[in-house]
């Protein structure tokens, strides 16, 4: 195990949560891809941290603080979901189609 | 500790109206709303008599110096321009959507989102400056769907929390290659690893992840797509609060990692940032020209003024920084102005460009202050908006981007004919059905006073201030 293995496993979980974000037609599938995206990103640090780093407490604490701003952002999110739910009964995002032009 | 007074005094209004609001004795009591201009104000004041000319840094991660000031100066000005405007969307009549409702919650977010800015502008590691952006862009997908009732409001701000937290993907992964090639957050040991190893690929790697996803928050050319669609969408005050402040914290941003920790990369960076600057100022221009909607319409009109600003990035860092500060004034006083004459316009009706048709004779100061504005926007002579684009074209002409510079001229030829559309609407064409006077309050008054004599002054004076401009000395 290098850091070499742990990039490519995190650039893979961010191409699969890229991929997710743009394919996926559920709203609350969209919004576990973009958390597989900061978590690949929390891997980055912390493997940085692990091997690399001349300040490897800066790279263990970042992720913690990714996790509880991610945290509010879906807190905000699926508030904001459950509003869109109760407008259009439905969570496909083909159904966001009245802004246009 | 005086120079942290305007952050803190921040801190405090914010605590003040929110508590204000829970024991408020008459409901719907407008208490909150005065408070927060007032407040706004204030802060204002205390931020022009403190000193520019120094540095601190509190807790070894909080640093305010002179160009931090000027940009919580624009950040405060647009605050208190969204507070006033926000006013009439509170009071009955609003607009054909609907009523705003829960008024000094939504000062209350205005004032934190504010303060995030604050954060982000102040930020000299990674770690503050991503928890002072992400401070400052919460507050605005909640904003964008602060209409519930309204499906297109709801839209908007599922589409900008979709494309927000993809672009804090981003932004995170980007930060996570700066940290590993140089092993700490700081940006001085950014700098120092960029001194030493320019080409590293991670560090490059990092440096593209950030460009993506500031390409987000700044509506750059192949990121820009939610723009229109959410500034359509969202409540009026809130369009024009996210066309000023969310995209000066991206502008101080790039600013902050392109002139600080990245600045060894420069010359790197340049021609992308070139690119990136022509692309958009064409998208933005082409997309204004088929537009009927007034909000939609600045959406591409400032996506193309972002072009502008990201232009000037390319020269040295003292003529990048004045001038795209002195740009920033300019159009938050020309954007404000026009969102108050669009409220002004829109009342009991759509915000669209028909609701101009008229006004020439309906309310002729009114149609003067648009031509006016739209004037300086599209950059004509004595106003503010020809001065500023003036300093941002030196900017990149100083490095010898002269074709560049030919090119973003044409542009701003192309912004002036639709602009002109709207002083065509306001002044030629007549409205089909009898129309409804133009209605205006006290506080729209003095606003739109205000913002009007900033345009002329700040064109005709721009050597006003020293703090401003470095360029043309």
């Amino acid at each position: 195990m290098t850091l070499s293995h742990f990039i490519i496993l995190s650039l893979m979980l961010c191409a699969i949560g890229v991929y997710g974000v743009l394919t996926r037609r559920n709203l609350i599938g969209i919004l576990l891809s973009v958390e597989v995206i900061l978590n690949g990103a929390n891997l980055n640090f912390a493997a940085f941290a692990h091997f690399r780093a001349f300040d490897p407490t800066a790279g263990a604490v970042f992720p913690i603080f990714v996790m509880a701003v991610s945290a509010c952002e879906m807190a905000v999110a699926l508030a904001i979901v459950i509003s869109m739910y109760r407008r259009k009964k439905r969570l496909d995002v083909y159904r966001l189609e009245e802004l246009n032009g | 500790m005086t120079l942290l007074l305007p952050d803190l005094l921040l801190l405090l209004l914010a605590a003040i109206v929110m508590a204000v609001d829970l024991i408020r004795i008459r409901p719907l009591s407008t208490v909150s709303f005065h408070l927060s201009w007032a407040g706004l104000l204030i802060i204002f004041l205390v931020l022009i008599v403190l000193p520019y000319d120094q540095e601190t840094i509190y807790l070894g991660t909080y640093k305010v110096n002179g160009t931090a000031l000027l940009f919580k100066q624009v950040f405060v000005l647009s605050a208190f321009c969204t507070v006033l405007l926000s006013g009439s969307y509170f009071t009955p009549g609003g607009n054909a959507r609907g009523l705003l409702r829960y008024r000094s919650e939504f000062c209350f977010i205005i004032l934190l989102c504010t303060f995030g800015m604050f954060a982000a502008v102040s930020a000299t590691d990674l770690l503050t400056l991503f928890i002072g952006m992400e401070l400052a862009t919460i507050p605005l997908y909640i904003l964008s769907g602060y209409q519930k009732e309204d499906s297109l409001s709801v839209e908007a701000s599922t589409k900008y929390i979709i494309m927000g937290s993809l672009s804090t993907g981003f932004l995170l992964f980007g930060y996570s290659f700066l940290y590993g090639c140089a092993g700490s957050l700081s940006f001085e040991a950014i700098l120092a690893f960029a001194q030493s190893a320019p080409a590293d690929p991670l560090l490059r790697l990092g440096v593209l992840f950030v460009m993506a996803a500031i390409g987000f928050k700044l509506t750059i050319f192949p990121f820009h797509m939610w723009a229109p669609d959410v500034y359509d969408g969202s409540p009026t005050p809130v369009t024009a609060f996210i066309s000023v402040s969310s995209k000066a914290v991206a502008i101080a941003f790039l600013l902050i990692l392109v002139y600080g920790p990245l600045a060894p990369l420069h010359k790197y960076l340049q021609p992308l940032l070139l690119i990136l600057a022509g692309a958009t100022m064409t998208v933005g221009n082409l997309g204004a020209l088929k537009q009927k909607r007034l909000r939609r319409f600045m959406a591409y009109s400032s996506i193309a003024q972002a072009g502008y600003i990201i232009m000037a990035m390319a020269g040295g860092a003292e003529a990048a920084r004045s001038s795209i500060i002195y740009y920033l004034f300019v159009y938050a006083a020309a954007n404000y102005a026009i969102f108050f004459i669009i409220s002004i316009a829109g009342r009991d009706g759509n915000e669209e460009f028909k609701s101009l048709q008229g006004m020439g004779r309906r309310n002729p100061v009114l149609a003067a202050v648009l031509m006016l504005t739209l004037f300086s926007l599209g950059g004509i002579p004595p106003l503010a908006g020809f001065m500023g684009k003036f300093l941002l074209f030196a900017s990149a002409a100083q490095q010898g981007f002269y074709s560049m510079v030919i090119f973003a001229a044409l542009n701003s030829t192309v912004s002036l004919y639709y602009y002109l559309l709207l002083v065509k609407e306001a002044y030629i064409l007549q409205p089909a059905t009898s129309s409804r006077p133009l209605v205006t309050d006290r506080i729209q008054r003095a606003a739109l006073l205000l913002l009007t004599s900033a345009i002329i002054f700040l064109g005709l004076m721009p050597l006003f201030s020293s703090n401003i401009l470095a360029v043309v000395r």
